[in-house]
């Protein structure tokens, strides 16, 4: 049949898709070990755009507020997420509507609708603009993100669980810590990976509500772009690398853990 | 009887303004095994799901040992439930699942071991301890639900449809087992179902409910025996349901005839339904009959042959079928081949006549004769009018192949059946042999082709025409004019017999007074 | 049932407060006029009118929605016969592929559009290459070429999900059906797999026009200073011109253009006739 014939046309296409994918990712790790300023010509190995990353405070900063931001905008949305996503689910359907509607805005929504909308109520509010603001602009998008990896495990949960475990006489607080939130953990974990990387990779939110010299990686690598600077490709490959083992260890320790629990 | 447990007082239940429950009052003693039955949507989870305390009445009380338990929450309550589809612990192992409850309490551990153990041992899964819940079979699984709720000693057990996910053969299995634990524990069980088999096979007591109202509640026995009313009697076993009238005390008429009963109290000619069971009938010689009838159909069912018995036809109509033996006209020019017959329609029909349903009626069809392959129809000509005559209709396609055939007008196809209020309809038709030959479903081609169909004179909704009779064999068929006759359904009777009757014959029906039981009209 | 319930209320408050009132607030400075207080502001039309009288303005939501439009014709063209590739393979290389397709969308988005700067320059990758075989140097940073390429880069990724999770979850059974009643691979392909996979098109259009039609740091970076997009329209006003309620009206139009056009989406998706499926 013609499907043998054929056979190459989806491998190439594949092929040509992976490198689309990852040839600007290789590129930049490849130019931040150059040993010269060009972005085209590779001079030869070196190292000097990570000592002068490293020896940069503004960088060095970005990144720290950076991750500062992601973990506590993370753990706060995951927890206040998770709480609401299980109210959600028990609540009239009325409500939950209402709520599941304003809560995919900031997802349907152009980002850069949510920033100048926040930007104008900080402003109004005489909030001024720096580390607090951009927490609390950070936990207002990364929440909905885990209300909606949330919310399909809890629908999908037995409606009689929890009413197990009252009946077998467990207080609602341990009905929901002993049973509901150990059956949703799975979606919870996907929301808390969502959360940090929406967190740790945004521009345009932060872009708007930051102010105070205080600025995440992707707002520097916006603003130095305008003048080439391989420092940048050094802290792009940092970012790349950390987002990488972040997505390492999220994968790969539940198989392990698996692996442990089916041998024992 | 032992002492009351559980009473429900005037129980109302309402969600978003339906009423689920309509004023419910029950009570359950000790170490009974009671059974909620009714259809889903009946209430019966809900008032299970009252006193298990994960719903609040809107109205009325339920007291448990005396005391008012409505506002209590369910893990105050001494009340254990088996969900439905168990509700497991997935990330628990059977011990963790049975053990839930008593971890809760904080009992030490090796009591926790020990009791853990006596449920395992009750259930029959000393084995799977460590087995993952998810891993079991539904049977397994049902058995950790209960040994998880028995474990913490309740004096109550709320059972909900737990058998629902199991095949047949281990719901009978489970059944057993479960009236053997309700035994072996002694305390009472409050089940609930919609199986009236496996109600009537565990139960001490049968609580038979209805849109959120009770209708009976009695012994397994007493409902079967003697149902308070036609939905009780058709919800428990199979019964043979007939309208009649009671004449005075002991004397009940159906079917035009007067027959004894033991039945009294009623008014005079009060409407009655009576119910008769089907293993109560018997099949007796035609003569020696109480009622007489013919057997309509026979199904062997294990023990028993269950014997459906006609005793009087429902509406009827008979109709003319005209075979002939009709050859397509052939076009040379275009190489095609093209048929049509002619058909009878009513009066009625004329006004909604459009060319589909004409080209359908008159089966008219054209096709290439070398391929087989059917060439589209473009024209349907005709005249007709809203009267009795004969009307040419002239069917043509797009390379000029045309057959003319008649659409005959004619009313008086109808027939009126004033006891049964039911009007059924039928015309007569024109086919040609060779398609009664090939027909693979004749029944339903013949209801077609007559057009044919019945409905109830009281709401107009249809009524199905179960039964057509002709006398012709479709294998030999020939040209000639047959009758055809179409009825709905009449009276007909279950019977279950030991012997087999053969499909046709005419029989007799005998019962005995006391098998006939007499309810109110509700 | 409802023991849970009071658990939402802490957060029906807080997005009362930081999602609907945000969005009131965007309103408001749309049809109001700079420098009134709060207290004393007025109603009126003139933001709209200002940027829908203007060519310059006009020009720019063309050339933004002409942008968008594009870069979603071409995700859908490239996506989908990659999604299919995908979902051809083994079930166990298909999450593998899943994961390749995944992994560049974690990475920051900014970082990898930078990285095409190198790649596009005059003397970059692909002008290296060309030159190689005698060719250019052909100009594409600063062009349509590279904005719409930036977009595709970005945003494809969505629509290859959406369509693969449509072709995988997509009951195997139909094709057998369709190969049973006498369909070869293309009629089966034609009238099956494409029509069940079209809600997945949809949703895919939706994930890629939205955020390419609002998009500002991808012309900024790759098209240049020059090339405006009306999500730098916004920007510009905001934080350089200070015009919060003319800024605050033009966001509001490019809602309502997105509002349109999922409604459009989600009406062909729901209407039975033009899908062919309904579950």
């Amino acid at each position: 049949m013609n499907r043998s014939r054929f056979s190459w046309v989806p491998k190439i296409l594949l092929g040509l898709t992976v490198l689309f994918f990852y040839l600007p990712i290789v590129y930049i790790i490849v130019f931040s070990f150059n040993n010269t300023r060009s972005l085209t010509h590779f001079g030869g190995f070196s190292l000097q755009w990570y000592t002068k990353m490293f020896s940069d405070r503004t960088m060095m900063e970005a990144v720290g507020y950076t991750i500062l931001v992601a973990v506590v905008a993370t753990v706060v949305s995951t927890v206040v997420g998770t709480l609401a996503a299980i109210g959600l689910s028990r609540s009239r359907r009325v409500l939950r509507n209402i709520v599941e509607q304003i809560n995919n805005l900031p997802v349907m929504n152009p980002e850069i609708v949510t920033a100048i909308g926040l930007l104008m109520f900080f402003s109004s509010l005489g909030i001024s603009k720096g580390l607090g603001t951009m927490l609390l602009a950070h936990i207002m998008f990364c929440t909905p993100y885990v209300i909606l990896s949330v919310s399909p495990k809890l629908r999908s949960l037995d409606p009689n669980l929890a009413d197990a475990a009252l009946d077998l006489g467990a207080t609602p607080l341990q009905a929901l810590t002993k049973v509901i939130v150990p059956q949703i953990m799975p979606g919870i974990v996907s929301g808390a990976l969502i959360a940090f990387t929406m967190s740790f990779d945004d521009f345009i939110i932060s872009y708007f509500v930051t102010g105070n010299g205080v600025n995440n990686i992707s707002i520097l690598v916006y603003t130095m772009s305008k003048r080439v600077n391989p420092s940048i490709n050094a802290l792009s490959t940092l970012v790349i690398l950390l987002i990488t083992v972040t997505l390492v260890i999220v994968n790969v320790v539940p198989i392990i853990k698996e692996k442990r629990r089916t041998k024992a | 009887m032992e002492k009351k447990l559980i009473e429900f007082k005037n129980i109302v239940k309402e969600f978003d303004g339906k009423l689920v429950l309509k004023g419910v009052s029950l009570d359950i003693y000790e170490n009974e095994f009671v059974t909620l039955l009714g259809p889903s949507g009946c209430g019966k989870t809900t008032l299970l799901r009252i006193l298990g305390g994960f719903l609040e009445p809107t109205e009325g009380h339920v007291l448990f040992d005396g005391q008012d338990i409505s506002k209590v929450p369910p893990y105050k309550r001494e009340i254990n439930t088996v969900f439905q589809k168990y509700a497991l612990f997935p990330h628990m192992n059977v011990y963790n699942n049975i053990a839930f409850g008593l971890k809760i309490k904080k009992e030490p551990k090796d009591i926790i071991e020990q009791k853990v153990k006596r449920m395992l041992k009750l259930v029959n899964l000393e084995e799977y301890a460590d087995r993952n819940v998810t891993e079991m079979s539904g049977g397994q699984q049902q058995r950790v639900a209960i040994a998880r709720a028995l474990v913490n000693e309740p004096s109550v057990l709320l059972l909900d449809e737990p058998l629902g996910a199991l095949d047949h053969k281990l719901r009978q299995e489970m059944q057993h087992e479960l009236k053997r634990i309700q035994q072996e524990v002694g305390i009472t069980f409050i089940f609930v179902t919609h199986d009236q088999e496996e109600a009537l096979t565990m139960s001490d007591k049968i609580v038979v409910m209805k849109e959120g109202e009770i209708q009976q509640i009695g012994t397994p026995t007493d409902i079967y025996n003697e149902p308070v009313n036609e939905y009780v009697a058709n919800f428990i076993g199979e019964s043979n349901i007939i309208d009649g009238v009671m004449l005075e005390d002991y004397k009940v008429m159906f079917e035009d005839k007067v027959f004894d009963c033991v039945d009294f109290g009623f008014e005079k000619n009060e409407p009655v339904d009576i119910v008769i069971r089907p293993e109560d009938m018997d099949i007796v010689p035609r003569a020696e009959g109480k009622l007489r009838g013919v057997v309509k159909s026979v199904l062997f069912k294990g023990v028993h042959y269950e014997t459906i018995v006609e005793t009087k036809l429902g509406t009827a109509i008979t109709v003319k079928m005209v075979v002939k033996n009709g050859k397509p006209v052939f076009n040379a020019d275009a190489n095609e081949k093209m048929s049509a017959n002619d058909f009878y329609l009513d009066t009625a029909d004329v006004d909604e006549l459009d060319d589909a349903t004409i080209i359908a009626r008159a089966d008219a069809q054209a096709w290439n004769p070398d391929t087989d392959e059917f060439v589209s129809i473009k024209e349907v000509k005709y005249e007709i009018q809203k009267e009795n005559g004969t009307y040419p209709v002239t069917f043509s396609t797009a390379a000029g192949t045309s057959v003319t055939v008649n659409m005959i007008v004619k009313d008086e196809n109808r027939v009126v059946n004033q006891e049964y209020e039911e009007e059924i309809f039928a015309v007569n038709f024109f086919k040609n042999a060779d398609e009664i030959t090939e027909s693979i479903a004749l029944d339903t081609d013949l209801k077609t082709w007559a057009n044919a169909s019945a409905w109830s004179l009281e709401d107009g909704k249809g009524v199905e025409i179960t039964n057509v009779d002709y006398d012709f064999d479709p294998e030999t068929i020939t040209p000639g004019v047959y009758d055809v006759t179409f009825s709905t359904e009449g009276y007909e009777y279950k019977i279950d017999t030991t012997d087999k009757h053969e499909v046709g014959d005419v029989v007799g029906l005998t019962f005995q007074p006391e098998d006939l039981h007499i309810m109110s009209k509700s | 049932m409802k023991q849970f319930r009071s658990m939402v209320y802490p957060y029906v408050a807080w997005i009362a407060v930081m999602i609907v009132l945000p969005m009131l607030l965007i309103v408001l400075y749309a049809v109001t006029t700079a420098g009134n207080d709060v207290t004393t502001f007025r109603f009126t039309l003139e933001n709209f009118a200002r940027f829908f009288s203007d060519k310059v303005f006009l020009d720019v939501l063309w050339r933004s929605l002409f942008i968008a439009v594009l870069t979603t014709v071409i995700c859908v063209l490239l996506g989908y016969p990659i999604a299919y590739a995908i979902a051809q393979r083994p079930e166990k290389s298909n999450m593998f592929w899943v994961f390749v397709i995944t992994i560049p969308t974690w990475i920051n988005m900014m970082v990898r559009t930078y990285a095409w700067v190198g790649i596009l320059q005059d003397g970059g990758l692909i002008n290296s290459i060309l030159g190689f075989f005698g060719i250019g140097p052909v100009k594409m940073m600063y062009t349509t070429f590279a904005v719409v390429l930036g977009m595709v880069y970005n945003f494809i990724p969505f629509m290859i999900l959406q369509i693969h999770t449509s072709l995988t979850k997509m009951d195997k059974s139909y094709l057998e059906a369709a190969a049973d009643l006498g369909a070869d691979r293309l009629q089966s392909f034609l009238r099956v797999t494409l029509p069940l996979s079209l809600p997945g098109v949809l949703s895919g259009i939706t994930l890629v026009f939205l955020p390419a039609v609002s998009s500002f740091f991808i012309p900024k970076l790759l098209g240049g200073g020059q090339y405006v997009l009306i999500g730098n329209v916004i920007e510009s006003q905001f934080l350089t011109s200070g015009d919060w309620n003319f800024g605050s009206a033009i966001s509001m139009i490019m809602a309502i253009i997105i509002m349109i056009s999922m409604y459009v989406t989600r009406k062909v998706d729901t209407d039975p006739a033009a899908r062919g499926k309904e579950d």
